[in-house]
């Protein structure tokens, strides 16, 4: 370490990664500072308008604004009277989760949020998927997905505009039925258009894309490509399809980027082909997610065997793909429900939102799950050692007491028994 | 089913919005339009300074989404405070001021959270920087776990001194610190994080293996 009239500078691998630190932050693009304008005006204008309410309790102003407010109001139901109709107001109504401050969506249980609209639009966030509700106002709401997947049935009307952002990207729609989905980590944007015609804007060539129904777009910003696939949209195939929020929603197991439309291809469904596990003991854990990104996701997720669904599981958690991890997990407990392997499945959970996921509180209710329903199973004294850690690092040592008494009278040898005497131990 | 496939190299950003600012303005005048309230001069501070604080943001925080809400934070105090700024000409060091004293408050929220395990910043780290691989990646993220150990103090001056590129006078004004404390805060977060480095073999290894040098 080298010495300056400052102090010390450090070594040369600390020089290193402050060099990579300091280039590894990338400007803004122009298309990311027009978006966070757009949010700092609606913070604007929402922070006007509680000022406004605010003023008009007060004790002297409150006649004078009020009476200026009624004109205004007049004036402007007049005028706009006079060219169209005004669109009622819009409210919705949150199931699963709460809107928190600044509108973020904080998820409450393990189904995902939806937000249901009172002109009959409906949107739903899968587990553990992050966003916010940046706006909602008479002319459209405005929400924006930073992780994760979301499907959108929005109901046809000239009045309204609704716009979502999906990390970098803008995606503005009409009326349409998509769902689409943002991994920060590999940047990457994927869509699937099922009816109706919608607009993606940013960091994409040529300005931007107009989708129309059927097709699907991938973008991976890391390797500069943008890939269009067309496949059958939902008007050609006709019937009272159910919408994409209903579809995702029943089969529970919908990942980060599920996509209804998408078909199985058969030369990558071939069984044994993968030999996914061997992929997993050497190390290859992008092949097997190259597999199911050339496959389909919802497709791999149907069609993959109970192995191929848990080596899935694994390679999505070694490369910290969480919402994928929990995806083919999810979809091993629905299609193998009276297996073994089930069961694991709902273990590995546990760790997954533990490890990377939707967090500790989850993480217990698997665990809880796990331990009901397997008390002497090969993950017990694994998932009440989780269980018990979690709950000292949630609620302290005093909650997570009992729970080291049952460790250390169910497994007095297990690999929680030190931990667990700590524990009774502490003061 | 039948499909086609399109696929094509992107390269060139879009624009979405226009940038209703005044691109030639002086600091000077760019800050009495926002003492004014004039709607142009929000446009233009946004487009001049938003990126400085972005990326200072993000290299302290190592999380994208985290300097943009830290950004948000900013320039809302920032228009709101306007008709505070005793000399318009030092615009850019009023919103600096702003940006230091918002990530300090950050850094210190956050540093709350991980006493209450609340926080995980292996994950946050996650994709924070638009590196171009894997490796440099999980470099980051190891490198912004361990400034996570620093306290926000020292952490804040060090990311400012070694990353911003400030002088430690100007860190001093900008933190409201004194001098000594500063250059004792840069002593202390460049001695542990070059022993915590020098402890953790994994990442020596990935150092290593990148070639890295100076």
């Amino acid at each position: 370490m080298t010495t300056t009239s400052e102090g010390p500078t450090g070594s040369a691998a600390l020089a290193s990664l402050i060099a990579l630190g300091r280039d590894g932050a990338r400007s803004p693009t122009r298309a990311e500072l027009d978006q966070g304008l757009n949010a700092l005006y609606s913070r604007i204008a929402a922070d006007r308008v509680r000022r406004r309410a605010l003023a008009r309790w007060s004790l002297v102003g409150a006649a004078a604004v009020v009476a200026t407010l009624l004109v205004l109001q007049v004036v402007s139901l007049s005028g706009r009277r006079a060219a169209t109709p005004e669109p009622p107001a819009l409210a919705y109504e949150i199931e699963g989760g709460r809107v928190l401050e600044g509108g973020y969506l904080r998820e409450s249980g393990h189904a995902g949020i939806r937000l249901k609209f009172n002109e009959g639009s409906r949107f739903q966030f899968l587990p553990g998927t992050r966003g916010r509700l940046r706006a909602v106002d008479r002319d459209g709401a405005r929400l924006a997905i930073e992780n994760g997947t979301a499907s959108f049935e929005v109901t046809p009307s000239s009045d309204r505009r609704w716009l979502v952002e999906v990390g970098p990207f803008l995606v503005t729609v009409k009326g349409t039925v998509f769902t689409v989905s943002w991994d920060p980590s590999s940047e990457r944007f994927e869509l699937s258009l099922r009816r109706g015609q919608v607009e993606v804007s940013g960091p994409v060539s040529g300005g931007s894309l107009a989708l129309r129904a059927g097709q699907r777009v991938v973008i991976s910003l890391a390797r500069g490509e943008t890939l269009i696939t067309e496949e059958q949209p939902e008007e050609v195939v006709g019937g009272a399809a159910p919408p994409a929020a209903a579809s995702v929603a029943s089969s529970g197991a919908a990942g980060p980027t599920a996509s209804a439309a998408v078909a199985p291809s058969a030369s990558a469904r071939g069984a044994g082909a993968r030999r996914w596990a061997d992929a997993i003991a050497s190390g290859q854990w992008d092949r097997v997610l190259e597999d199911v990104e050339r496959a389909g996701l919802a497709a791999t997720l149907d069609s993959a065997s109970s192995e191929e669904l848990f080596a899935l599981a694994d390679a999505a958690r070694y490369r910290r793909r969480p919402d994928l991890a929990r995806a083919a997990l999810l979809a091993a407990r629905r299609r193998f429900p009276g297996s073994p392997r089930a069961l694991d499945a709902v273990f590995l959970l546990g760790r997954v939102e533990e490890s990377g996921g939707g967090g500790a509180a989850r993480a217990v209710a698997w665990y809880d799950e796990y331990l009901t329903r397997a008390p002497a199973g090969p993950y017990a004294a694994e998932a009440l050692g989780r269980k018990m850690t979690v709950i000292t690092e949630l609620h302290g040592s005093a909650a997570a007491r009992p729970l080291a008494e049952e460790y250390l009278r169910r497994f007095p040898k297990g690999s929680y028994a030190g931990p667990a005497r700590a524990l009774l131990r502490a003061p | 089913m039948r499909a086609s496939t399109l696929a094509r190299r992107s390269q060139t950003p879009l624009s979405l919005v226009g940038g209703g600012g005044r691109p030639d303005t002086s600091d000077g005048e760019l800050a009495r339009g926002l003492i004014a309230g004039e709607s142009w001069a929000i446009a233009e501070t946004w487009q001049r300074f938003a990126p400085m604080v972005i990326m200072m943001a993000e290299r302290c925080l190592g999380s994208k989404s985290e300097a943009e809400d830290v950004a948000q934070e900013v320039f809302y105090r920032v228009f709101r405070k306007a008709k505070t700024l005793r000399d318009p000409d030092a615009l850019r060091s009023f919103v600096y001021s702003f940006g230091v004293r918002a990530l300090r408050t950050e850094l210190r929220r956050r540093k709350v959270r991980s006493w209450l395990l609340l926080d995980r910043p292996e994950l946050r780290a996650e994709g924070a920087h638009r590196t171009p691989d894997v490796e440099s990646r999980d470099l980051l993220r190891r490198f912004h776990v361990l400034l996570d150990r620093l306290t926000p103090r020292d952490r804040l001056v060090f990311v400012l001194r070694r990353m911003e590129s400030m002088t430690v006078e100007e860190i001093a004004t900008r933190t409201e610190l004194s001098v000594s404390t500063v250059k004792r805060s840069m002593g202390h977060a460049t001695e542990r994080l070059s022993r915590w480095i020098e402890a953790d073999p994994e990442l020596s290894g990935l150092l290593d293996g990148r070639r890295w040098g100076r």
